[in-house]
């Protein structure tokens, strides 16, 4: 039975290693902190199971991005993580990596495309309304073509069919050509679809 | 070790703008531009707004010329380190002298450094140095007198002569009372020195900073980049720059300077490619 749900970016400016002396991404991660804080409350140290794209072996990188800047958040904030492949039935939180198209403006890292808008407006308007079916319609090949991260383990959690009492939309912006989503969603159930 | 002079102290991976102000007639980069007080006073006030965390006050060229005495050196620095300690409380004021009386005179009136260009020529030094708790430049000349010219000097190891001169003005200094956090060494680029011995000093610096002593270089548009890349005064910036972040590189703390702007920009990418100053701001690639 999930409880709370967060959706955060996976975002590589958000680990301390990448850190310079002005944090980019400052208000990113104030509201991430904020997810990652309600996330854990009141969990009684259930574990937090974290859904993200694998990892790009290519260069050698085992751990996935989503994973590790799950860790670092929820590490800042005492608590472990574990990585799954698919949400089970019994997880109470769920935090899920996963961020919109990153080809929202010339200077984006996958430069303009126009489908961009339509995709993110699908996804965040999901987000905030705590509507799991149209996360689970998402369509992972456009996703992947704009440079979106994590649409497959949105289309997870679509898949699980909570019942969202709540959901909040507590950051969306593109600073640097990629949306961002920081989103809870607070459940009273899973059902499986 | 975390380096204090006078009333500020400076973490130990902090590097240093060291901006010279000159009131002098006649010293060899500006040529008197700073000689009249209310232009030393602006290029102080130009200075600590580009950064500089110290301003080195001289009132005697280097170079051999006309006679200034204890009296003319006093007249020309003594009132104008009050007037800076009052405008600027702030700023670590340092002063370029040799003369235990010059050193007693601006002590009383808020340096925080000495900086003794000429080597302990007059031992002296150190003692007003400690009897008022203030920071000393411990630099190597080979033994010159101040300002005479190097004249076929020899070295069988000028890194090696630089260190055992340095580190023993300054343990002397220790032993006189002055605090072992406010000491710096300045193996002194061109002080008794030809071209060649200064670009070894440059390329062999890591010697001197391995000796744990904070390590001060003053390079700037000094005769060796001259020589070195054949270019006269007021075009040697370029050189200057160079040697700076290869002397960065292997570890100096503080840096003599006529530009402090580009200096600081220098040393603060040596820095951050030496790993030991994070970037100011990294997105790129990491959206």
């Amino acid at each position: 039975m999930t409880e709370r749900i967060a959706v955060l970016p996976p975002v590589p400016a958000l680990l301390p290693a990448n850190l310079g002396r002005i944090d980019p991404v400052a208000e990113l991660r104030n509201a991430c902190r904020k997810a990652i804080t309600w996330l854990v409350d009141g969990g009684d140290g259930a574990p937090v199971v974290v859904l993200a794209d694998p990892a790009h072996r290519l260069h050698g990188i085992e751990v996935p991005l989503g994973l590790r800047v799950a860790r670092s958040l929820l590490g800042e904030a005492g608590h472990g993580a574990r990585l799954a492949d698919a949400p089970a039935p019994g997880d109470r939180r769920l935090l899920v990596l996963a961020n919109g198209s990153g080809s929202r403006s010339e200077k984006a890292p996958g430069h303009l495309d126009p489908r961009s808008f339509a995709f993110d407006e699908l996804v965040e308007k999901a987000l905030a309304a705590g509507d799991p079916g149209a996360l689970a319609r998402l369509d992972p090949e456009l996703g992947c073509d704009l440079l979106a991260a994590g649409i497959e383990p949105l289309r997870q959690l679509g898949a699980l069919r909570p019942e969202v009492e709540t959901a909040e939309l507590l950051y969306a912006d593109d600073p640097f050509g990629v949306r961002y989503w920081v989103a809870t969603w607070l459940s009273d159930g899973a059902q499986h679809a | 070790m975390t380096l204090k002079l006078g009333r500020r102290s400076f973490a130990d991976d902090a590097t240093l703008m060291m901006a010279i102000v000159n009131r002098t007639p006649d010293s060899f980069y500006d040529k008197g531009a700073t000689w009249a007080e209310d232009r030393a006073f602006d290029r102080v006030a130009e200075v600590v707004a580009q950064g500089a965390e110290i301003v080195d006050i001289g009132g005697v060229k280097a170079a051999p010329g006309g006679e200034v005495d204890i009296a003319e050196e006093q007249r020309r620095v003594v009132g104008f380190v009050a007037r800076v300690r009052s405008a600027h409380p702030q700023v670590v004021i340092s002063v370029d002298t040799w003369r235990a009386e010059v050193a007693e005179a601006v002590c009383r009136e808020g340096a925080d450094l000495l900086n003794d260009s000429w080597g302990s020529f007059d031992p002296k030094l150190a003692e007003v140095a400690a009897a008022h708790d203030v920071s000393l430049v411990c630099t190597h000349t080979g033994g010159l007198t101040p300002r005479t010219r190097p004249h076929r000097v020899e070295y069988a190891d000028v890194v090696a002569d630089a260190i055992r001169s340095t580190v023993g003005q300054a343990e002397r200094a220790v032993s006189v009372g002055v605090d072992p956090r406010s000491i710096l060494i300045d193996p002194a680029h061109d002080f008794g020195k030809n071209t060649w011995h200064s670009l070894e000093i440059t390329r062999r610096l890591g010697e001197m900073t391995a000796t744990g002593w904070p390590v001060l270089v003053s390079l700037s548009n000094k005769d060796f980049v001259g020589e070195t890349l054949d270019l006269p005064i007021g075009e040697r910036l370029t050189g200057t720059l160079a040697a700076t972040a290869v002397c960065a590189l292997a570890g100096a703390r503080v840096f003599r300077v006529h530009q402090v702007v580009e200096t600081r920009q220098v040393v603060d990418m040596v820095s951050a490619i030496a790993g030991r100053r994070l970037p100011e701001r990294a997105i790129r690639g990491l959206a």
